[in-house]
Formats: C-alpha cells, sequence, structure tokens
C-alpha cells in the first residue's frame, strides 16, 4: 500500500465543506425542533384511551417506523409533488421525509415516559382540581421529559447521521459537499475520511453525555 | 387533483421489485452472518482485553456507531479499492459495510447482555473450577444470549433499513429497482408506494414477531435488554 496520502483538497476547499456542515446542522436542528414538538401530540395520541386519536396515530406510527427513511425521503422528493399543489425542493423533502420519522420514534418516547408516570400523579393533579392539559403540563410532563431525556439525546444522535441521506436528492449538506468536491478533486479517500471524522468528532462527545447522563440517573433512582 | 392513478403499469414490472427484494434480504442476511460473530468478538475485546486491545477496539465500535453508514459505504466503494489497488464491486462492497456497522452495534448489545448477568454467577462458575473462557462459553453466554434475542432482532430490522443505501452505489435492491421502474414508466409515485409498501410488510411482519417474542419471555421470566 504505497498510497500517498494527501488531505490539501479537503484543507482547499474546507469553506464548502464548512458550507455544508452549516446545512447539515440546519436541516438536523429543524427537524429535531419539528419532531419533538408534534411527536409530543402524536405520542399523547397514542397514549390516549379514545381511539379516534388512537388507531390513526397508530398507524401513522407503524408506518414510519418500519420503512426504510432513505424511502421516506426519496417518495417525499419524487413521488409527492406529483400530487402536491406546490414545488418540493430537496430541502423540504429532506425536511418532511425526516421530522416524519422523527416524529414517530420520538412519539413512541413520549408514550413510553408517559405510561412510566404512577397513575396516582394522575389522580393527585386531578384531586387538585386541574384539567388534563394542567395535570400534563404542571405534573406529568416535568417528571416524564427528565426520564425521556437520554432517549431523545439518542435519537438526535440517530437523525444527524440521518442527515446525510439527504446527498441523495442533491441537498448540499456535509456529505454531498463531499461527493461534488471528490468527483472534482479526485480524492475519495481523504474526502469521505474526513466527513466520516468530522461526524465523529461532532457525534462521539454527544454519545459520551448520553451515557454520563444514564449512569448518574441509574446512581440516583 | 387531477392525477391518475395506474398501478397496472408497475404491477407489470412486478416481478423486477420482487428481484429486488431478495437482494434486499441477500445483502441484510448475508451482513448479518457476517456482522453477529464479528461483534461478538468485539464485545469480548472491549469487555475483556488489556488496554492495548480494548482501547483500538472501543474506538472501532464507536467510530462505526456515530458515523453516517452512508459515509462508510462511500469509504468502502469509493476509497478503499484506490488505497488497496483491487477493485471491490457493489455487493461485495456493501457486505464490507453493513458487516462492520452492524457488528459495531452487535458488540453493544453483547457488552449489555454479557454485563446483566449477576457476578454471582461468575463466582459460581469459578467455585467449581472453571476459567474465563469455560464460565463465558457454558454459563454467561447461554444465558446472555437468550436476554439478547429481542434487541438483537430490532438490530436486525433496523440493518435491513439500512441496507436501502446500497440502491447508491447500484445494487439493485428493493429501492434501486423501484428508482429504475420510475424512470421506464414514470409513474414514480405508484412505484415509490409499492415499495414503501413492500419494506412496510416485511419490517412490520418483523415487529411484530418480535413484541410478541418479548411478551413471551417476559412470561417466562426473562428480563431484556436493550
Amino acid at each position: 500500500m504505497d498510497y500517498r496520502w494527501d488531505f490539501s483538497a479537503v484543507l482547499v476547499n474546507r469553506a464548502l465543506l464548512l458550507e455544508g456542515l452549516q446545512n447539515t446542522l440546519i436541516l438536523g436542528t429543524t427537524c429535531l425542533a419539528l419532531g419533538l414538538f408534534f411527536g409530543l401530540f402524536v405520542g399523547a395520541a397514542r397514549y390516549s384511551a379514545n381511539r379516534w386519536l388512537h388507531d390513526p396515530a397508530s398507524v401513522f406510527v407503524e408506518v414510519f417506523r418500519n420503512t426504510p427513511v432513505l424511502v421516506q425521503i426519496m417518495w417525499f422528493f419524487f413521488a409527492f409533488p406529483i400530487i402536491a399543489p406546490f414545488q418540493i425542493n430537496a430541502f423540504t423533502a429532506a425536511t418532511l421525509g425526516l421530522t416524519l420519522n422523527t416524529v414517530a420514534f420520538s412519539s413512541e418516547i413520549y408514550r413510553a415516559g408517559l405510561q412510566s408516570i404512577a397513575r396516582g400523579q394522575w389522580e393527585a393533579g386531578k384531586a387538585l382540581g386541574m384539567t388534563y392539559w394542567q395535570q400534563m403540563r404542571r405534573v406529568i410532563l416535568p417528571q416524564a421529559i427528565r426520564r425521556m431525556l437520554p432517549a431523545f439525546m439518542n435519537r438526535a444522535v440517530e437523525l444527524f447521521k440521518m442527515t446525510s441521506l439527504a446527498s441523495v436528492i442533491a441537498y448540499g449538506e456535509l456529505m454531498h459537499k463531499a461527493k461534488v468536491i471528490s468527483t472534482i478533486a479526485f480524492n475519495p479517500i481523504e474526502m469521505y475520511t474526513a466527513v466520516a471524522l468530522i461526524f465523529f468528532a461532532i457525534l462521539f462527545p454527544a454519545t459520551v453525555l448520553v451515557r454520563r447522563f444514564e449512569t448518574s440517573r441509574n446512581v440516583r433512582s | 387533483m387531477g392525477y391518475e392513478w395506474d398501478f397496472a403499469i408497475v404491477l407489470r414490472d412486478f416481478d423486477l421489485l420482487w428481484l429486488g427484494l431478495v437482494n434486499t434480504l441477500k445483502v441484510t442476511g448475508l451482513s448479518l452472518l457476517f456482522g453477529v460473530p464479528l461483534g461478538l468478538f468485539l464485545a469480548l475485546l472491549r469487555l475483556y482485553g488489556r488496554w492495548p486491545i480494548r482501547l483500538p477496539a472501543a474506538f472501532v465500535i464507536e467510530f462505526l456507531r456515530t458515523t453516517p453508514p452512508i459515509a462508510q459505504l462511500f469509504w468502502f466503494f469509493f476509497a478503499l479499492p484506490i488505497l488497496i489497488g483491487v477493485e471491490i464491486d457493489p455487493f461485495r462492497a456493501s457486505i464490507l459495510t453493513f458487516s462492520l456497522q452492524s457488528s459495531a452495534f452487535f458488540a453493544e448489545v453483547f457488552r449489555g447482555g454479557i454485563q446483566s448477568i449477576e457476578v454471582g454467577q461468575w463466582e459460581a462458575a469459578k467455585a467449581i473450577g472453571m476459567n474465563r473462557n469455560q464460565t463465558l462459553r457454558r454459563i454467561i453466554l447461554p444465558q446472555a444470549v437468550k436476554r439478547m434475542i429481542p434487541a438483537f432482532l430490532e438490530r436486525a430490522i433496523e440493518l435491513m433499513k439500512t441496507t436501502t443505501l446500497v440502491s447508491t452505489i447500484s445494487y439493485a435492491d428493493l429501492l434501486y429497482q423501484a428508482n429504475s421502474i420510475a424512470q421506464s414508466t414514470f409513474r414514480t409515485i405508484e412505484v415509490f408506494t409499492i415499495a414503501a409498501a413492500m419494506y412496510f410488510v416485511v419490517i412490520f411482519a418483523c415487529s411484530v414477531a418480535i413484541r410478541r417474542l418479548e411478551k413471551h419471555l417476559a412470561r417466562s421470566g426473562e428480563t431484556i435488554v436493550h
């Protein structure tokens, strides 16, 4: 193996890569924020005893959990625009696919978190004359969210890895920029190694944090 | 919306989609075949190796877990052949990538399972004169594996979903076939919907089976490790 590694093209194109990283972060945080927000409602619907809420939410969750996320992104990019009354660019398609996927997975975390709170907490809230949403907001969620945090953080790490799939529909995130540069500079080795290292540098500390958080919680409880 | 759905055109090419599904299952199955034993090996290195072995093993596991699979696949398909001077076809690159990628996740499942076995089991084995390897093989692993089964199957499902990436390096899996049918028939929405439905049927069936198994194991008193 006498290949001579040459990272100069990576450094020369650092502005492009930085732009890609920025787009990765934009896509990731957008989908995370939207996914966690809407996930709460879907999770609450699945937790609910009313079957008009429960059943549609369950179908949605099962469909998005049991199909590959790349298929979801491709569907929103290639298929959905045909029936949608508006134009869909790569960012919108990726956001739709990744957000709905995150909604489905995070709703399960919300549901499990809600179920883990003892029944008595609801009853106590009710005894004080709180309405359903008051109980939820003031009593249940503050306790449940603390338990759900590690699961959410894991989800966020998965989501940021998944944003690289947007490169398949040519959204200019990190992976896509790397692909473009490597075809011009003929340096796939250095380019893809650099991308992997960048992701590792960002996500590894995050996973360490999650683990530390999990163990410190286990010790306390 | 004036779109006229026409599934007939796409269903004429159903055998192509079917072939794609078979290829998807082939990549998944082979990657499992290599990934599971490799995962056990990595887990043992990480658990019982001295630090010059333990730390590299931990690094490999964490690196494979925190980098996007698509970057790994492109690395093995576009970069590795230049580095070693050997041509690697899409099929081999896929198997290589997903065996390694899944092995890192399986390693963590194994580690969790092994660590969940009570210390008393180790002590009991030691008391009847077993060494570490014997204890692992005869006492610890049989119990640990039973607890890990649901987590394993969940990982296997994740793996199947991740294999859709092979379509990006032109391996003819289900997604790739759907894409090429879409390009020749212009029935994009029908073909992608059918492909998604095919994935759903297979993956959902597996999920339901896992949930049943979990309940069964819970009833028979086995704790489940995730």
